[in-house]
């Protein structure tokens, strides 16, 4: 009978649960999604060349799974919330505690089990388009990547139906030990917000001085080595919390004092703000720092992704080099429309590869010299005959010359010498386009074809700059997977986070927009309140991590060849326009919810 | 004679889609309310006394007929125009009280005129002048948990009041206080009734909350059933009326 009752309290309150459950689904397929990666051990080796990586992974399981405590411990007073009510009425009714405590425990187990179980799969489905959707556009190239991994799935699974344990155990204790009156009207009390201004000035400092350190260990991560992403870790999420705790209640206290508080429904807002305060400083801490990471991770790995035709540019001046070409081939080369495309004649001798001096004064091949030592700091150099057979830079003509020459030095001989070698005169034709990831198709063709005439390519380096970005793509395609994944995956944590605590709230708040209404408030400007109490939302933790990732991103001076700065705007934008989107469905979805 | 503040004609809601199980919860009211006068409506459970002050107050939509405030026909106003009307010309006190339990009592009083955008500079005077009027002056700092259920409806008095309404509307005000608050609070709905000339609709069960009107209609199935004037009879007299009437009414 009471299971039957607790069915029908289910069917009624519909709505919440799907709320509630979308949230749990979505949290657990983002770890899932997240373990995907952090337990394959083979996928982490063969895709990083840095030893470090697998660790930091193992720093991300850490704090993810804090995460995921709070987020269940939300979850859970949400569904406390939702049912108090219900077992306040069994209890009314005669119920035995035991009973009910049977049912509680069952009713948390369930919707634990259940949502984790869909999570995974959903995770393992994410993770399947993800990184297809990543591979292709971004050109990646990844080994032992599997979208349903069972040590992944099992991990998830452990975790969750751990905490939902915890959580059952924690409801069973909180309902049974409340009287049955107390749980039918245990409706949400306002606290005032207080001012000490004592405290929260230490609160300030201590959360200045947490944030402090923990930027001054992301930037020498060089000398505290793993021991710095630890410190960082722990005094960032402490400060953030510390921080938003004093300034936010101060904050709205002092907004409310203002004119600008006495029009329309601002002060209804701010007062909706500072109603809630407790719950938001913490989630807003960790929205904060989600925010950090997701748009660190992105702008990492998309700046390993603007790096690697950079690092391609500067090995070479020429995108490739082939050995007698072929007029297919010298078409589908013009077809590239080339901005160099010569073609110089050589004989091969066993010591030497001999060209006409004359070819080279007339057309000047270009060599690439570094400057300082920054590695991608480089001036192009133009190289007639006499010059280039003094240079250094020689070895980047020789890097051009195909498979069985690539080690033999290159002799510049005047034209009467050239007619006099007996060898059977050969060809090679020398070229660079504007923008090597621009034509990948094109000269992947050409090199395909390159390698069936010469097999020694295969195992040797296909020189130039196309050569050169193939293989730096290999070594930084994980980095950048990886980077941009758990981006990705933190982002959906993120706001999946915000809108679900947000939407929590929005059926407590319902008959205070309906008094609203009732005393004359326009639609409009219902919407406008509803607009700006979420946007702050979103707008705070968005700064705070928008500074962490600035200091944050100090970390990868070390890893990464150009400035991690390089370029940052690119990611901000994107990052800020999924944010948008997500700022957008909640406010749309919580509408419905209040205004029906 | 004066013009009408309110008139309300031929009003029927019937609750139920046509075809499905149809309940007819008002079956044609008509009446009419002077400027300045103090009206109940009393009826049992049921009666259909709360949805007919829903109809009135623009709270809801009647199935047919006509309700006027101010002249104006108020039951097809939709949108914007029903906002403006209910933040202008009516104020609504409820059994509950109905305020914003994360508002200062000040910040709820205020909330109309800051929702019209009155300039900043007149609201906390307006505020101080109703709710020194109600006897508030000493709470406007605190907020709702922090005050007695007599405070609240005080509060929640000077929060329909402060636009000065052609209409106040109270649903069971003092359903939920105590008999002193009660007291407290329709003592002050008659100064104010007769001091501003507020015109008061007033819906209850309660016959001592009722005896303070001056005219009192008495709803029985979805029609008015009787009407009874106070004219010059005292209050105690008019309990003791109100007593014997429901006595026979209901019966």
């Amino acid at each position: 009978m009471l299971t039957k009752l607790a069915l029908t309290g289910f069917k009624n309150r519909w709505r919440d649960y799907l709320v509630l459950f979308s949230g749990l689904i979505m949290s657990s397929a983002i770890f899932y999604m997240f373990e995907a990666l952090a337990t394959n051990q083979d996928f982490l080796k063969q895709n990083t060349s840095i030893s470090m990586v697998g660790i930091i992974f193992q720093f991300g399981s850490v704090l993810l799974t804090i995460i995921t405590l709070v987020y269940i411990s939300y979850a859970n007073s949400f569904l406390l919330s939702m049912r108090k009510r219900d077992y306040g009425l069994f209890m009314l009714v005669g119920a035995r505690k035991s009973k009910i405590g049977q049912l509680i425990w069952l009713e948390t187990l369930l919707v634990g089990i259940v949502a984790t179980v869909v999570g995974v799969a959903i995770g393992t489905g994410l993770t399947a388009g993800i990184s297809q959707l990543l591979i292709n556009s971004m050109n990646l190239s990844l080994h032992h990547l599997a979208a349903w991994y069972f040590p992944a799935a099992l991990t998830t699974l452990l975790l969750y139906v751990g905490l939902f344990l915890l959580a059952g155990l924690f409801n069973l204790i909180t309902l049974t030990k409340t009287p049955a009156l107390k749980l039918l009207h245990s409706n949400e009390q306002p606290n005032r917000p207080q001012l000490k201004p004592g405290r929260q000035i230490l609160e300030v400092i201590i959360g200045l001085v947490a944030i402090g350190i923990g930027y001054w260990s992301m930037a020498n991560l060089g000398t505290l080595q793993l021991a710095g992403i630890g410190i960082a870790l722990v005094t960032i999420v402490l400060g953030t919390y510390f921080l938003f705790n004093a300034i936010f209640v101060w904050l709205m206290v002092l907004l409310k004092r203002l004119p600008f508080a006495q029009r329309g429904l601002n002060g209804f807002t701010l007062s909706q703000l500072s109603f809630r305060i407790r719950n938001y400083t913490k989630m807003l801490s960790i929205v904060a720092m989600l925010f950090a990471l997701a748009l660190g991770a992105i702008t990492v790995g998309m700046g390993f992704h603007t790096q690697t035709p950079l690092m391609a540019a500067s090995s070479n001046a020429y995108d490739m080099g082939i050995v007698n070409a072929t007029s297919a081939e010298k078409r589908q080369i013009t077809a590239l429309n080339p901005t160099t495309n010569v073609t110089y004649h050589f004989k091969a001798g066993k010591k030497a590869v001999y060209y006409q001096a004359s070819e080279f004064n007339q057309h000047p091949f270009t060599t690439i010299e570094m400057r300082a030592k920054a590695q991608l700091d480089y001036k192009r150099v133009t190289q007639n005959a006499k010059q280039l057979s003094k240079s250094s830079l020689i070895y980047q003509l020789m890097q051009l010359q195909g498979s069985q020459h690539q080690q033999t030095a290159p002799v510049f001989l005047s034209s009467q010498d050239y007619q006099k070698l007996p060898q059977t005169e050969q060809h090679l034709t020398v070229f660079a386009t504007n923008d090597v990831t621009q034509h990948l198709a094109g000269l992947k063709q050409l090199a395909t074809t390159q390698r069936h005439r010469d097999k020694g390519l295969d195992k040797g380096m296909l020189g130039g700059r196309y050569g050169n970005y193939v293989m730096i793509n290999g070594m930084y395609s994980g980095l950048e997977f990886m980077g941009l994944f758990l981006g990705i995956a933190f982002l959906a944590m993120l706001a999946s986070c915000l809108m679900f605590k947000i939407l929590s709230g929005a059926d407590a708040d319902k008959h205070r927009y309906v008094m609203l209404d009732k005393i004359g408030t326009t639609k409009r400007q219902l919407r406008g309140a509803i607009n700006k109490e979420i946007a702050v939302l979103f707008i705070l933790p968005g700064i705070v991590g928008v500074i962490h990732v600035l200091f944050g991103l100090q970390m990868f001076k070390m890893l990464m060849i150009t400035s991690p700065y390089t370029g940052i705007w690119l990611p901000f934008v994107i990052f800020a326009g999924l944010y948008l989107l997500y700022y957008l469905l909640t406010i749309n979805i919580y509408q419905r919810i209040v205004l029906q | 004679m004066q013009t009408l503040i309110m008139t309300v004609s031929d009003l029927h809601k019937t609750y139920g889609k046509p075809g499905t199980k149809q309940y007819e919860a008002l079956k044609g009211i008509d009446f009419s309310v002077q400027p300045g006068e103090f009206v109940g409506i009393m009826g049992a459970s049921g009666s259909g006394k709360t949805t007919l002050l829903n109809m009135l107050a623009t709270l809801d939509q009647p199935t047919s007929g006509e309700v006027t405030i101010h002249q104006q026909p108020i039951t097809h106003l939709k949108g914007n125009q029903l906002a403006d009307f209910r933040a202008k010309e009516i104020g609504f006190i409820f059994q509950d009280f109905n305020l914003l339990e994360t508002m200062t009592a000040f910040e709820n009083i205020a909330l109309p005129l800051t929702l019209q955008k009155v300039a900043t500079k007149k609201i906390k005077p307006a505020v101080e002048a109703v709710a020194s009027q109600l006897g508030i002056q000493d709470f406007l700092s605190n907020y709702p948990n922090e005050l007695s259920g007599g405070q609240k409806q005080r509060v929640a008095a000077a929060r329909a009041l402060i636009n000065e309404p052609a209409m106040l509307f109270g649903d069971e005000p003092t359903g939920a206080l105590d008999s002193k608050s009660a007291r407290e609070l329709l003592d002050l709905f008659t100064k104010i009734n007769w001091e501003q000339a507020v015109s008061i609709l007033l819906v209850t069960h309660d016959p001592f909350s009722a005896s303070f009107c001056q005219r009192i209609l008495f709803i029985k199935d979805g029609k008015i059933g009787q009407e009874l004037q106070r004219g010059t009879t005292s209050r105690t007299d008019f309990y003791q009326q109100i007593l014997d009437n429901l006595g026979t009414f209901e019966q």
